[in-house]
């Protein structure tokens, strides 16, 4: 996600006037959400909070959230992609069609209304979940969405913000963009790293058996993904560090037990708008940290001759 | 036993990680989480300390921590294309190490952001 147009929660709870909540549903997943960072909260430039604040809710179908919306837009399933397109058209007033926009399942003047709104905005914000980043679509969804926010620039301030999910995922992504240059979906296997999600993406490796070993911390795919992928993880060897006995650990050659981060571990925890703050762990944990096991796999690992030989190509052994 | 009251501790649960939380504790659990919300409370208040879980598990049996930190490596150390994956539940410096982990296998390197 790096070069998206985006900003931090403070600003958002300082200056955003107008949210949209795109695929989510935040007063169950992000019960904060609204009353620390978008709605509730006043500020200098929003001296009346909520009633300084308009909130958009985009989805598929009513939601607890949209109680807490002004305006709900009920989007027919999987044309996510098609709605932000005739939003990027109508918001330069490029000819549409009837049939696209009854494609979307809206109206055009409930189109026409969110245009003139977005643009009258002094500071708008997009937050997208995973019912736009995971439905049809996929990631072609949100890079829609991000343009979208990106063109807004043209007539007001706007930004896009993921809503994350799992505790520290943003930081997994900025981690790997800080070691490799890429988020996700990396391969070392030519001793540098490559990214091409859908070549070597976990589902996608997993569907196809093109691993021979995996190892899993701080997830429990057995109890997430598809059945050919925890079949194809039962099958070769796994290995689970987890606080808990989890369904991937049942079918794993090895579980270590670990210290659940945040209540017993400590360390770092990075926050959806990417910004990293310091855990605080309340418990002493009988187990050792996640960090620690790693550590001492890698170490144990490093002492083995190197699998690529005589000429080792990885960039650690070249400085 | 002594209670703990601790301020600003950081609730990793969603990705709100609200850090606004207070914790009162004592060597065994934690007792109360406020302002957290109802995913943080049951976050916070499900985890104690105590050993629920056997250290170590090698093809289903218990093992020591040296014994299974040993296997792991083997079988990583075996593998032609090892996968590493999931860092979500876990601290920046885990995923840090993890990184360096894959590089050395040259393995696959993911996170849940795919899924």
């Amino acid at each position: 996600m790096g070069g998206k147009v985006t900003c931090t929660l403070g600003e958002v709870k300082n200056r955003a006037d107008f949210i949209v909540y795109w695929g989510g549903n935040p007063a169950e997943c992000h019960p904060r959400h609204f009353t620390k960072y978008t709605l509730m909260q006043k500020s200098q430039f929003l001296p009346r909070g909520r009633k300084d604040r308009t909130m958009v809710l985009v989805d598929i179908r009513e939601t607890k959230s949209v109680k807490a919306s002004d305006i709900f837009l009920q989007v027919r399933p999987g044309k996510d992609f098609e709605l932000i397109t005739v939003l990027r058209a109508m918001i330069k007033d490029r000819p549409i069609s009837e049939a696209q926009v009854a494609e979307t399942g809206l109206t055009i003047e409930q189109l026409q209304d969110f245009v003139a709104r977005m643009k009258a905005a002094k500071y708008g914000v997009f937050f997208f979940g995973m019912g736009l980043s995971m439905t049809r679509g996929k990631h072609m969804n949100s890079a829609a969405l991000l343009t979208l926010a990106a063109e807004m620039n043209a007539f007001t301030k706007f930004v896009a913000m993921p809503m994350r999910g799992h505790g520290n995922v943003t930081g997994a992504d900025v981690i790997m963009r800080w070691q490799t240059g890429y988020p996700f979906g990396i391969s070392f296997n030519r001793g540098y790293p490559r990214y091409n999600p859908g070549e070597f993406s976990t589902v996608d490796v997993l569907v196809r058996g093109d691993t021979d070993c995996a190892f899993i911390i701080g997830a429990d795919p057995g109890a997430t993904m598809p059945k050919p992928a925890i079949d194809h993880l039962a099958k070769v060897p796994t290995i689970v560090l987890d606080p808990h006995v989890t369904h991937t650990s049942k079918l794993a050659r090895v579980h270590i037990t670990t210290a659940p981060a945040g209540i017993s571990a400590p360390g770092t925890a990075y926050r959806m708008d990417e910004i990293p703050l310091p855990l605080r762990p309340a418990l002493k944990s009988p187990y050792p940290s996640d960090e620690e096991v790693v550590r001492r796999i890698k170490e144990t690992l490093l002492k083995k001759p190197d699998w690529m030989g005589e000429r080792p190509q990885m960039l650690q052994n070249q400085i | 036993m002594d209670l703990k009251v601790i301020d600003h501790a950081t609730c990793t649960f969603c990705g709100c990680v609200c850090d606004d939380i207070q914790l009162h504790a004592d060597e065994e659990r934690i007792h109360q989480a406020k302002k957290a919300c109802v995913l943080g409370k049951a976050w916070f208040l499900n985890h104690t300390a105590e050993r629920k879980y056997p250290d170590a598990l090698i093809d289903g049996k218990e093992a020591t921590v040296d014994e299974a930190i040993a296997a792991a490596a083997e079988h990583l150390y075996q593998a032609d294309m090892p996968l590493v994956y999931g860092m979500s539940n876990t601290t920046c410096e885990a995923q840090r190490e993890c990184v360096e982990m894959a590089d050395h296998l040259g393995a696959l390197l993911d996170s849940h952001t795919s899924l």
